[in-house]
């Protein structure tokens, strides 16, 4: 057979071979990496909403979730927020749990950051961080305090510490959160969290 | 607006060379002059903004719909071959002065990672259409810019005296860390 | 070309022919997955994977692909097994598909494969490859050993996660962010410039 014939016989070859290949292990790992992204989010939930034993989501729009927290009982426990915001360097994707009343924000969890190592990533450490956003007033905005309080105590249930060093990161964060929290609120009354699921246009 | 930061971002903060570690194998191989330099980093910043507007499209037109990820990298390594390749022969055939200047560079260009990173971050991130061409546009600005100021660098180093064994890439490299730490001072421009 | 045994086949990636200090490909993954040894280990491994099985194949199979598609035809089995080897990681270990993020699938523009490829498998047999493969390897996992040991260990001051240095020690956080990697990449590269050129005097 002449060149061009052999060039094509065997681009087809190795392409299809090369396709049926991963197809097979496509199909193979596709579960498995589907479920380690529900796993990751359903841990997230979790540890923002205590006492939740399974999820729904309740609004879904590009970058923006809220989950529901169900107890045991079938009864909402609380809401996880799932949103994201520009942090220094890069996006901070954050789990925000707060509670069926929309009152009280239970904590934070940092699912995604690639702040700066040693200052701005100790968003992701609870007792430089995280502790300090633990029960706090949901019904308000939410304001920094700079320089940081000794402990959690001395604040208010507005406020929380800034990292010392991070002062960019901090705020990110808070920001982030205190849109989350103005857009969710809006949600409720618009009537669009309820069970069922609502997705934006 | 979002796009504006976007563009911003990629050039300056999110520099493809100095914060992603893309295109490592031309930015120390073609810094040598500026005007090298120049045509490099624009024939790249004209593929990237190419590739990011193809393999958006396959992406999300055929590769998602159809629960193909995971032929994600081979079509994309394969859109790249194939694009670079066409826009080789176009300029070849309609600007012979253009070719003669960037022509050489063009098939270079697939093996850089910096082509295949901006395929891969594109979707990655989930961009929009606007937000891939953007990236695009920008994440190859971003790397004309470094590699420029990475050949104006070294035509001075020329008549400079460099201890032997730092000569040639190693001293360059360390000029890169120089630079990626000036880079540094723009993260948190955007807020 | 000269007659090598296999061992000197193998040991020749190691440092006369360091993919990274001689040869100056696959820098992009070594600068960025090197903050930290898992990491780096993780990418040598995973870079291994496919180097010994698309020089293996592309052995196996040169004489049936015609000289004009080889590049082609290279390249689309590099990818299938850089494919096979992210979506490993993806589906196994998560955590570190996250960190080493869009470096696994950009081994398939490694150019140490493609080198490997053109300079050596499409010209020799299955086994030779196969050995060849094994010594770029190993001088890639070396070299990126080296690297990230003194990212991880000056820059946040543990290794492989445990915390190694004490309690005085402030860490180097430039070391685990982007200047830190060229710096000491550059410094490393110098070194071991002037080691060969010492040897070479003798």
């Amino acid at each position: 057979m002449n060149l061009s014939s052999r060039m094509v016989i065997v681009l087809t070859a190795v392409g299809l071979l090369s396709g049926g290949f991963l197809a097979s292990v496509g199909i193979l790992t596709k579960d498995r990496i589907a479920l380690n992204k529900k796993m990751e989010i359903e841990r997230a939930i979790v540890s923002v909403v205590p006492g939740s034993v399974a999820s729904v989501t309740l609004y879904e729009e590009k970058d923006f979730i809220v989950y529901g927290g169900k107890n045991e009982a079938g009864d909402l426990q609380g809401f996880a927020i799932y949103t994201s915001g520009v942090g220094f360097q890069d996006k901070i994707v954050l789990m925000i749990g707060a509670d069926a009343s929309l009152s009280r924000l239970n904590a934070l969890a940092v699912l995604d950051q690639k702040e700066t190592p040693g200052l701005g990533a100790k968003i992701v450490d609870r007792t430089s961080f995280l502790v300090y956003w633990e029960n706090k007033d949901f019904s308000q905005p939410f304001s920094l305090r700079k320089p940081p309080a000794p402990s959690p105590d001395s604040l208010t249930a507005s406020e929380v510490n800034t990292i010392t060093g991070a002062t960019i990161s901090s705020e990110a964060v808070l920001n982030i959160v205190n849109a989350a929290r103005e857009k969710v609120k809006a949600l409720r009354e618009e009537g669009k969290l309820a069970p069922g699921g609502t997705h934006a246009e | 607006m979002e796009l504006v930061t976007l563009f911003i971002g990629a050039i300056l903060i999110n520099n493809f060379v100095l914060h992603y570690f893309l295109g490592i194998c031309p930015f120390l191989g073609v810094s040598k002059k500026i005007d090298a330099a120049l045509s490099m980093g624009l024939a790249v910043t004209f593929v990237m903004s190419l590739t990011a507007v193809v393999s958006w499209a396959i992406n999300h037109l055929i590769l998602i719909p159809y629960g193909l990820d995971y032929l994600q990298i081979v079509s994309f390594i394969l859109v790249i071959a194939s694009l670079v390749q066409l826009v080789e022969m176009f300029i070849r055939k309609t600007s012979p002065p253009l070719y003669q200047a960037m022509g050489i560079y063009l098939p270079l260009i697939t093996t850089n990672c910096a082509i295949m990173g901006l395929a891969l971050l594109t979707a990655l991130k989930n961009y929009d259409f606007a937000e891939a061409v953007v990236f695009g546009v920008g994440s190859g600005l971003g790397f004309t810019l470094a590699i420029v100021l990475m050949a104006a660098i070294r035509e001075q180093l020329e008549v400079a005296d460099v201890p032997k064994p730092l000569q040639g890439a190693a001293i360059a490299l360390i000029i890169a860390g120089i630079m990626a730490l000036a880079f540094f001072g723009f993260s948190g421009m955007i807020k | 070309m000269p007659s090598r045994t296999a061992s000197q086949d193998f040991l020749k990636g190691l440092w006369q022919e360091n993919p990274i200090f001689r040869q100056m490909l696959g820098m992009c993954p070594t600068l960025a997955v090197s903050n930290a040894v898992i990491n780096g280990v993780a990418m040598g491994l995973a870079t291994a994977f496919v180097l010994i099985f698309s020089s293996f194949l592309i052995s196996l199979i040169k004489k049936l692909i015609p000289n004009q598609v080889r590049i082609a035809c290279y390249v689309v089995i590099i990818a299938t097994f850089v494919t096979i080897a992210d979506r490993f990681l993806a589906a196994f270990f998560p955590p570190i598909s996250k960190s080493l993020g869009p470096f696994v699938p950009l081994i398939v523009v490694n150019c140490i494969i493609l080198g490997r490829a053109e300079a050596f498998a499409s010209k020799n047999s299955p086994g030779r490859s196969v050995i060849d493969a094994l010594g770029m390897s190993a001088g890639f996992i070396l070299a990126l050993l080296i690297l990230s040991s003194i990212r991880e260990v000056l820059g946040s001051g543990t290794f492989l996660g445990y915390k190694i240095m004490g309690a005085w020690f402030e860490p180097w956080v430039i070391m685990v962010l982007p200047p830190g990697a060229f710096i000491t990449l550059g410094i490393l590269m110098a070194i071991s410039l002037q080691l060969e050129r010492k040897k070479r005097e003798k």
